[in-house]
């Protein structure tokens, strides 16, 4: 879900795979790593920020803050197998707090996102891949909020760490699996009822 | 029917598409994480009105930043080619030392007791403010603040 293919070998590799990667050579003394690890988790943290309804504005800091935090506290991550985690998790408490101090927007509003949509007129797969994620997004919005939340969180970060969700969603930890599968057979059925989706050309 | 994998790879791709992440946003986290000392309080965005027309001599974009004991406002303008002037002013007004950072280097300067400052002939860019706790100064800090890094 989260990953990136290696240009050499095909094999595509997690994002927290990467990150664990960058992360162990930058405490290990080579400066440019961090430079890599920012670039790999950034956007992550973005996506994961972003399913709290923040607007852009306060997800910047977020994700600013979330940095520092890390930069100040990089003693307590002991395995860069857990950076990931670590960050995604500090951000997401970040957010959610944030979100319920009322600095949201309604961030998921068509409306709102046509602007962002790539031109017309573009190259042909910029239209296509506007044109599918416009056809996913109008069932997409049908869903309820916890799960457009939980879904967009876990396609940035496969590896989300469950007890915080749980406390945010107000499921138990166990639930948390079926809740996604849930929601995907919901989204599933959405889009299995409508001809264009099946019909789509990619 | 769409598999799991197959279905949650559609819903990362659609969020790329619909809602990007900015441009610079990795370079202005990378532009924070240089400062030597971190130990300082990112103020927070407030407010920004962005310059109202097409680019000219005119043009000029307020922010106003938030830390937990003071604000501050900033007008970025023009001031010649590629060259940008920045007019600050800190609330509630004290003599504040002021240290702004470009790619180029960082500069300095005192507000004046109204909290008032100025830097004029600065690059375009990202650029940093922060304030630091000084002597005398009618607002007492504990500790430096700093602004996100801005585009100029």
């Amino acid at each position: 879900m989260t990953s990136t293919a290696s240009g050499d070998t095909g094999v595509t590799v997690p994002s927290w795979e990467l990150a664990a990667r960058e992360f162990a050579a930058w405490r290990a003394g080579d400066p440019d790593a961090l430079d890599r690890l920012v670039r790999v988790l950034t956007p992550v943290l973005w996506h994961v920020v972003r399913a709290y309804g923040l607007d852009r504005e306060s997800a910047e800091d977020v994700v600013q803050t979330t940095w520092l935090a890390l930069v100040r506290n990089v003693e307590s991550v002991r395995d860069p197998q857990a950076v990931m985690r670590w960050a995604t998790t500090t951000a997401r408490r970040e957010a959610w707090r944030m979100s319920r101090a009322g600095k949201r927007e309604d961030a998921a509003e068509p409306e709102t996102l046509d602007t962002a949509m790539p031109p017309v007129d573009g190259p042909d797969a910029a239209v296509l891949a506007a044109d599918t994620a416009r056809m996913l997004w109008q069932h997409f919005a049908a869903l309820p909020e916890r799960c457009r939340r939980l879904l967009r969180v876990i396609a940035f970060d496969d590896r989300p760490d469950y007890a915080t969700l749980s406390a945010e969603l107000g499921v138990p930890v166990g639930s948390i699996g079926p809740t996604r599968g849930r929601c995907l057979d919901k989204l599933r059925g959405r889009l299995a009822a409508d001809p264009d989706w099946s019909g789509r050309r990619d | 029917m769409t598999d799991d994998v197959t279905l949650m790879r559609a819903v990362h791709d659609m969020w790329e598409a619909l809602d990007p992440v900015p441009v610079d946003l990795a370079d202005r986290v990378l532009f924070t994480l240089a400062l030597e000392d971190v130990e300082f309080e990112l103020m927070r965005l407030q407010e920004s009105l962005a310059p109202v027309g097409a680019r000219g001599p005119e043009t000029a974009a307020t922010m106003t930043f938030a830390a937990e004991s003071l604000t501050v406002m900033v007008t970025v303008s023009d001031a010649g080619p590629r060259q940008r002037r920045i007019d600050g002013w800190i609330a509630p007004g004290a003599a504040l030392r002021v240290e702004l950072r470009t790619a180029r280097g960082v500069q300095e300067t005192v507000a004046d007791a109204d909290g008032r400052f100025a830097f004029a002939a600065l690059p375009t860019g990202l650029m940093q403010i922060m304030i630091h706790p000084t002597a005398g100064a009618a607002v007492p800090l504990h500790r430096s603040v700093a602004t996100p890094p801005v585009q100029l």
